[in-house]
């Protein structure tokens, strides 16, 4: 290949590039802010078995949900307002520490005002959703990325959270449980990557180690931007929304 | 968000039936995963890509745009698929191993075709479920699961999250431009405080909303369930034709470059 056609080359690759972080930031809500694994990208063996283990925790969120709403039934529509502000919360531009901005996972904050099983359907239907209106993430993927968002995160965070309620000050729990919310999306993904593409020299631990570096610089600022931004938003809410908080159940808090 | 859901409501087989439609796409998508060839999942691209701006009208532009949304992380993944760090020397397995340092960068012929594999798997994926987020609009599909009998309940959780993202969207694009305007994200600091008064914000007016809509849907009798007239369909069998070829055609891809050509060429 002669040098000429070389840099046309990497011009192309350049401008490809630059192309597809344009498209990135051009749209404030269509950024790629998560780390959702990709339509196709999964082999069909990996795809199915997420589907298989993601499948106990949706008919448990869901038997969660009827229950809930059973009960209070008035709680159906707040419920599904619950769901549209997760996901537009998602859209929200938060400056990042690098400097650049990115956007919150809102899996954290869910967990705390809904509870975990209750985020887990929400987040499963906002994956749904970002295949079908924001082209992220995939159905074959679904089962993967519904278990690293919607139901490790929150459970994980729920965990924390009533391991931590009333020993520590309630905002280091709230940015805990937000930061933990966030990297424990980011440690499942990259244990999904790295089960389904084990490196070939060292094994599933190497390619772990390798897909936890690629991310690391993305997903480590934000789950700390993240958990600032909970931890403030929470505060706003204690003093603005105490009727609503305490119509969710929420006073103890 | 606008760009898909403008289409999907606005294209030449928007009044085809949405299961015509999604079993296409059910159909590339396990087609190109159970294939597992990189020339069948650049058929399947080509041939959604036709079909989405032939069939149904959609700009070339817009197609690519959607498709190219997750760049990003497909080629930091696929990096991250064919090259592998070691601190051990590679090269009992591969010749093409390059040393840094302590660590040790590698490749090999066959890593490098599975990060092809993946590329163009991913991509025909990507682009069949894309043929029908852009010509499918989600209530379509919501009616879809409604017939596949999805529970009701998340079928109105759908339909009211669906409704509230484009309501909450509008209040926050309104707020947050407010907060901009008085250089509320002109510094880091001052940017995480509106940030966070804004969540705050939209948080207490989705939660109102949910009360009003509450009293409106009841004093219409609202107990249950959110029903809805079925949409009516056009009787046109072009996409289950088409879906047809384009299955013939991509077994036939498959075959061609398993038999003819043999196994360890590229396709």
């Amino acid at each position: 290949m002669s040098f000429i056609k070389r840099i046309r080359w990497g011009w192309l690759l350049a401008a490809a590039m630059l192309l597809s972080v344009r498209v990135a930031w051009a749209y404030p809500i269509a950024a790629p802010p998560k780390m959702h694994i990709m339509e196709g990208f999964l082999p069909l063996g990996w795809a199915v078995f997420w589907w298989v283990v993601a499948l106990p925790f949706w008919v448990l969120g869901f038997i969660q949900v009827r229950k809930l709403i059973g009960e209070r039934p008035e709680l159906r529509l707040l419920l599904g307002l619950a769901g549209g502000f997760v996901f537009v919360l998602s859209a929200l531009k938060i400056p990042s520490v690098t400097g650049s901005s990115s956007h919150p996972t809102g899996t954290g904050l869910g967990t705390i005002l809904f509870g975990p099983f209750v985020v887990a359907i929400l987040g499963t239907i906002a994956l749904v959703f970002q295949a079908v209106l924001l082209a992220h993430g995939g159905i074959s993927t679904l089962g993967a990325n519904s278990m690293s968002m919607a139901i490790s995160g929150p459970l994980v965070a729920y965990g924390l959270w009533l391991l931590l309620k009333g020993k520590i000050p309630t905002w280091l729990s709230v940015f805990l449980i937000a930061f933990v919310a966030d990297l424990s999306t980011y440690i499942m993904t990259t244990t999904q990557l790295a089960l389904a593409f084990p490196d070939p020299m060292g094994g599933f631990m190497a390619s772990w180690l390798k897909f936890a570096g690629i991310f690391a610089v993305t997903q480590i600022p934000l789950a700390i931007s993240e958990g600032i931004l909970t931890v403030l938003i929470f505060n706003a809410l204690q003093t603005n929304a105490t009727i609503e908080l305490k119509q969710l159940g929420l006073q103890e808090v | 968000m606008h760009i898909i859901d403008r289409y999907a409501y606005n294209n030449r087989i928007r009044n085809v039936e949405p299961a015509h439609k999604a079993s296409l796409s059910l159909m590339v998508l396990l087609l190109c995963l159970m294939l597992n060839k990189p020339l069948v999942g650049l058929v399947a691209a080509g041939w959604m890509f036709l079909l989405a701006v032939g069939l149904a009208g959609i700009p070339a532009r817009t197609f690519g745009r959607v498709l190219l949304a997750e760049t990003t992380f497909l080629i930091l993944t696929t990096i991250g698929v064919a090259f592998s760090i070691s601190t051990r020397d590679p090269g009992s397995i591969t010749d093409w191993a390059w040393q840094l340092g302590p660590f040790w960068f590698s490749s090999s012929p066959d890593s490098l075709y599975y990060g092809l594999v993946l590329v163009t798997r991913a991509l025909g994926c990507a682009s069949a479920m894309n043929f029908l987020a852009l010509t499918t609009p989600l209530v379509d599909l919501v009616d879809l699961f409604r017939r596949w009998r999805v529970p009701p309940l998340l079928i109105d959780l759908m339909t009211v999250i669906y409704r509230f993202i484009f309501v909450l969207l509008e209040s926050l694009d309104r707020m947050y431009m407010a907060q901009d305007s008085r250089l509320g994200y002109h510094s880091y600091r001052r940017g995480m405080i509106s940030a966070g008064l804004l969540g705050s914000r939209l948080f207490i007016d989705a939660y109102q909303r949910s009360q009003r809509l509450q009293i409106a849907l009841e004093s219409r009798g609202y107990t249950s369930e959110l029903r809805t007239l079925p949409s009516r369909y056009k009787d046109d069998r072009t996409v289950l034709w088409v879906s047809v070829a384009v299955a013939v055609s991509l077994l036939l891809v498959w075959a061609v470059g398993n038999w003819v050509i043999g196994n360890w060429i590229i396709v």
